[in-house]
């Protein structure tokens, strides 16, 4: 089967709605430089410490979203598992720390190592398959995440399912990890970590790696027949977002001091995708956009129960009427105003 | 004791044949994977219980599935018609959008407790087979599943009905050139699987619990078993649903501490084997 009807209206062809004159660039950068230092610097004096703390768990999610998206819009692959990657990023580091006795940077590196061998060796199995069954054997392999934690033999190193209490001693990578619990200084650090990123995705979207994602997405057999291999690339996407999705989680148990058996489900993972769908996944700007509005939605309405209704309630909705979500949206309104040149 | 593993296993998979054949079937027609299909089981499964504390068990095993073929017919016409055009990842979220949506008016109407549902009486107790002892629900489990996939074979292999919807599923395009109507066959597969989903979350109901989280186990073991089977094959399907159940079984035997990562550790091991799983080539049958 093609897999040209695969995505549909989910994300824009990759036309370079960015693409600027190369005597134009010095000029982004500083623009770009002086919006990075503004995001990053005014809301710690104008917001509320509660508002800057939604908003600093809107980016982390945004985070997540950013992973999730990019490798559906370019690679046609919809992950269900990034909670497993991102819950999973604070246990290892907890378990590190505690279990191991290893310094909290140390912790922070061999943590970050297993997920990568574990993200690389279930990307070689799963990628493979066709889109469908990728998004199936995502979701299982979040759920064998969940299972493992919770087993009884492990209780020792996981706590069960009353999670781990993380407790920091001394610095992580040279930074107080007093600083990362603190509302306004936690902003500024997952702002600029979220720009990065997002800025990062953008650039690979417009390298060979990106052109190669999005040629497998459309017609993965006739890239085979082509001669290209159409396994290395679609390995490395996915453990480039769960590199993303483990920074986030990280950042996370920085933020939080704790890990649960919660940050692992599947409810942070459908979380993830209605943040990317409500921004809209054609783009880096849409996923960041998102994970804030959910944040702030999610407290608006309150109650736990509503929230996981919602959260149903807002994958149909955004897919069958706004697939393009609210950056897509808005991009395409700004078109047919004529604000924008049709490229 | 192997005897009282294999049959173990039987019951087990009875429910997961009855639940991921329906998985396939849909696969087959529309080209989509139903992540709702956890929470109609779980439908099933509540509104089974409501009817066998009002009226009785066998009751609940004939109007059940009724009421959720009706529903079927609902997504049909909501959900699989209108989406047609739209890519098979799209209709694929927006069932598990719709699966959540289910699952959480459930949770808001009966709470968060798990509930029992007791086996009628002809039912209850064990009989002795062989110098063994056995529970009769599990028997008459293991009946109702060989059934159904009996009826299902012979369905499919013998009606023309069956044969239109083998045909659709091999190649959609040259069985509508040959004149048959897709459209409608996909209306009696897909609440055919509601109606199935329906009938396993009854019979679930004096076997395994009735409780909140029961649809995403479900929905979980069976991605694994459409997985394993090969997507859309549903010999494949039922073949893997019945090694999925003896290892389920016999892992929470030989290896209790490790028994819920058994089903993923058969997974990871198909997958090295026959990325494609274990019915590669064949779409249905």
């Amino acid at each position: 089967m093609s897999n040209d009807a695969m995505m549909g209206g989910l994300h824009e062809p990759a036309a370079a709605t960015f693409g600027g004159s190369i005597s134009r660039r010095p000029l982004a950068i500083i623009v770009g430089l002086i919006g990075l230092a503004t995001g990053a610097v005014v809301p710690t004096y104008l917001a509320s410490d509660f508002v800057l703390r939604l908003g600093g768990e809107g980016l982390l999610l945004g985070l997540l979203a950013l992973s999730v998206a990019f490798l559906m819009n370019q690679a046609g692959l919809v992950a269900l598992g990034a909670a497993s990657i991102y819950g999973g990023a604070g246990y290892l580091f907890a378990i590190g720390m505690s279990d191991w006795g290893l310094t909290p940077t140390v912790a922070l590196g061999v943590a970050f190592l297993l997920l990568l061998v574990y993200s690389a060796m279930l990307g070689a199995l799963i990628v493979r398959t066709n889109p469908l069954a990728f998004m199936m054997l995502t979701l299982a392999a979040g759920e064998m995440v969940s299972h493992a934690v919770l087993l009884e033999g492990l209780r020792d190193y996981t706590g069960g399912a009353d999670g781990l209490v993380v407790r920091i001693n001394g610095s992580v990578l040279g930074v107080d990890a007093a600083r990362f619990t603190d509302p306004a200084q936690f902003w500024s650090l997952a702002f600029v970590v979220t720009a990065l990123v997002g800025l990062a995705f953008w650039g690979i979207g417009r390298s060979r790696l990106g052109a190669m994602l999005r040629a497998i997405r459309e017609n993965e057999e006739r890239m085979r027949f082509s001669g290209f291999n159409t396994f290395l690339p679609r390995l490395i996407g996915y453990v480039l977002v769960n590199v993303v999705a483990a920074i986030a989680g990280f950042l996370h148990v920085l933020n939080a001091g704790f890990v649960s058996p919660e940050s692992l489900g599947l409810f942070v993972s459908t979380n993830t995708l209605v943040a990317a769908l409500i921004g809209g996944i054609s783009g880096s700007l849409g996923p960041i956009l998102g994970g804030l509005i959910f944040s702030f939605a999610q407290d608006e309405f309150g109650a736990r129960g509503l929230t996981q209704l919602l959260t149903g309630i807002a994958i149909v909705v955004f897919i069958v009427v706004f697939p393009r979500g609210v950056v897509g949206g808005l991009s395409g309104l700004s078109k047919r105003l004529g604000w924008r040149r049709e490229t | 004791m192997i005897a009282l593993l294999i049959a173990n296993s039987l019951a087990l998979a009875s429910l997961l044949i009855m639940l991921s054949s329906g998985l396939a079937l849909i696969y087959g027609l529309r080209d989509v994977i139903n992540f709702g299909h956890g929470a109609i089981y779980m439908l099933g499964a509540y509104l089974g219980y409501t009817i066998a504390t009002v009226g009785g068990f066998w009751l609940a095993l004939l109007l059940v599935p009724i009421l959720l073929a009706l529903l079927g017919i609902a997504f049909e016409y909501l959900a699989l018609r209108p989406l047609q055009r739209r890519s098979h990842i799209e209709v694929a979220l927006v069932t598990l959008g719709l699966g959540i949506i289910v699952g959480q008016i459930i949770i808001y109407i009966y709470g968060g407790e798990a509930r029992s549902v007791d086996a009628p009486k002809i039912l209850s107790g064990s009989v002795t087979i062989l110098h063994l002892s056995y529970p009769v629900y599990r028997l008459f489990l293991i009946v109702m599943g060989l059934g159904s996939c009996a009826l299902l074979a012979l369905w499919l292999r013998s009606t023309s009905s069956g044969l239109y919807v083998r045909a659709v599923s091999q190649d959609p395009s040259v069985a509508r050139m040959m004149g048959i109507n897709a459209d409608r066959l996909s209306l009696l597969v897909t609440s055919l699987s509601t109606a199935f989903a329906g009938i396993a979350g009854v019979l679930a109901g004096p076997y395994l619990s009735v409780d909140p989280g029961m649809d995403v186990v479900m929905i979980v073991n069976c991605l694994i078993i459409v997985v394993i089977g090969g997507t859309g094959s549903i010999g494949g399907a039922i073949v893997a649903a019945l090694l999925f159940g003896f290892v389920q079984v016999a892992g929470s035997v030989f290896l209790p501490n490790l028994a819920a990562l058994v089903p993923y550790i058969l997974l990871m091991v198909v997958l090295l084997i026959a990325p494609g799983g274990i019915g590669r080539g064949r779409v249905l049958g």
